[in-house]
């Protein structure tokens, strides 16, 4: 018998994927040609191996591995979600989830709105809190929004603040004498933060008011905290530091300045993107 | 797979970290096996079962409650490998596919854990099974693992890597006839 099948046939023919035309010549040759049938049979039972192959096995102790791993992803995950659901919160009415409301600070600053407003607390956030300025990129300055201005600002200083409340956290209870150290920097940093949460309020940026209003609270109860405070009174405060979340609303709010600081700096011409997976 | 304990897929979904961490205990080593069947080494194996979960996680509310937990992380899973894949589409295209090849057979079986109900034949078959595959260029690979064990028609094999039908076609003909060379004296009696 002369044209016999080829093997790209077989393999279609195997997955059911012969081309409707082709069908009837091809089950026709099969049952008439002993070779072309010894060559379909001998194809089955390659494929069948695969199948009956048991899977590669991941090594022992592979899900422990795995969620060391994922765990601290899991948390970028959660506050990627918390950016996005604050960035909804600051387009309508801030409802507030409660918290520590008994520090509420009237703001008592009557800074004039604004460019210049702004400008003002950038200077103020850096110099205030770090001796350095604020810097935006030479090219960029020129043609900064009131609002980057902010963002850059709030940005720096929520670096800052969560550095202080990190150490202050993992401050040993019984090392006191550190608290001194943290108390310092924290009155530095009540000073700008005030500054800008009035400018973040003048300029409805109700998320980013509700975070500093709520770190204006911790820092002077750190700033005011007695001289003389007992390593009960210390771990009390650090456990309101994490109960009340506090430092990981900072690191969203933080992120979020950092993504709206490229956004500004991309401005919009990013494409849309995959995840990336390798 | 049946999910035995649903209340758990319920409870991650509302948040729950330990039953997420049950889960994620659960079905990794299931979703290992087919990231490594995917992608043909341990290594792309490990980081597709990260991202896989890290989507699952994040897609998690979208969880229809009555559906399989394993069935949809198993589709989560190989579009990640295929995410995987794709994006290394290029290199493939632009090198000799040799480079895709995972290094030497001796290492690539190092993360076969023979398990003691496991015959020496079977062993012996599915390692051969294995170095088979492993003779498969990526995209080969994924190609005929899509069609072979997802069952995937050609045309869907193609558009999820991203090929033209007929090129995708070719890398399972050439995946079958590397499959055949190997395997062929292993069904001939
Ligand atoms: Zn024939």
């Amino acid at each position: 018998m002369t044209n016999h099948l080829s093997e790209e046939e077989l393999i279609l023919h195997y997955y059911g994927e012969t081309p409707r035309a082709a069908a009837p010549r091809l089950a026709e040759h099969l049952a008439s040609c002993g070779e072309c049938e010894a060559a379909n049979t001998r194809l089955h039972r390659v494929l069948t191996l695969v199948d009956s192959a048991p899977p590669v096995d991941a090594r022992p102790g592979f899900e422990r591995d795995v969620w060391a791993r994922l765990e601290p992803q899991l948390d970028e995950g959660l506050v990627r979600r918390l950016v996005r659901r604050s960035a909804v919160r600051e387009g309508g009415s801030a409802t507030r989830e409660g918290g520590w409301r008994t520090f509420f600070w009237a703001p008592q600053w009557a800074l004039a709105g604004g460019v210049a407003a702004l400008v003002v607390v950038a200077f103020m956030a850096g110099r205030i809190s770090n001796g350095t300025d604020v810097v935006l990129p030479a090219p960029q300055r020129a043609a900064a929004s009131p609002e980057r201005v902010l963002h850059a600002a709030v940005g720096d200083h929520l670096d800052r603040t969560q550095m202080m409340l990190v150490e202050l956290v993992n401050a040993d209870t019984d090392q006191l004498d550190q608290l001194a150290g943290e108390q310092a920097r924290a009155s530095d940093l009540v000073a700008a933060n005030r500054l800008m949460r009035q400018s973040a309020e003048q300029s409805g940026d109700g998320a980013i008011a509700d975070i500093l209003e709520d770190l204006e609270r911790v820092l002077l109860e750190i700033a005011n905290a007695p001289a003389d405070v007992t390593s009960n009174e210390l771990s009390d405060l650090k456990s309101r530091i994490t109960t009340e979340d506090l430092l990981f609303r900072v690191r969203v709010i933080a992120s979020e300045m950092r993504q709206r600081n490229r956004t500004d700096r991309e401005a919009g011409d990013r494409p849309a993107q995959r995840l990336p997976v390798s | 797979m049946e999910e035995r304990d649903p209340s758990v897929v319920a409870r991650a979904r509302d948040g729950d970290r330990d039953a997420f961490r049950a889960l994620v205990d659960l079905h990794s080593r299931y979703i290992y096996s087919l990231a490594h069947r995917m992608t043909g080494n341990a290594q792309d194996a490990e980081d597709v079962v990260q991202e896989a979960w890290l989507k699952a996680h994040k897609q998690l509310a979208r969880f229809e409650a009555r559906a399989d937990f394993r069935t949809w992380l198993h589709r989560i899973t190989v579009n990640c490998s295929i995410d995987l894949i794709r994006s290394r589409r290029h290199r493939e295209d632009a090198h000799d596919p040799a480079d895709l090849e995972q290094g030497p057979l001796s290492e690539r079986g190092a993360d076969t854990q023979p398990t003691p109900e496991r015959v020496a034949a079977s062993v012996q078959i599915s390692d051969r099974v294995q170095q088979a595959l492993g003779l498969l260029t990526a995209l080969e690979r994924a190609a005929f693992t899509l069609r072979h064990v997802e069952g995937m028609s050609i045309e869907e094999v193609g558009e999820q890597l991203g090929m033209k039908t007929s090129a995708t076609k070719h890398s399972i003909f050439r995946a079958v006839r590397k499959m055949r060379t190997a395997l062929e004296p292993f069904v001939e009696s």
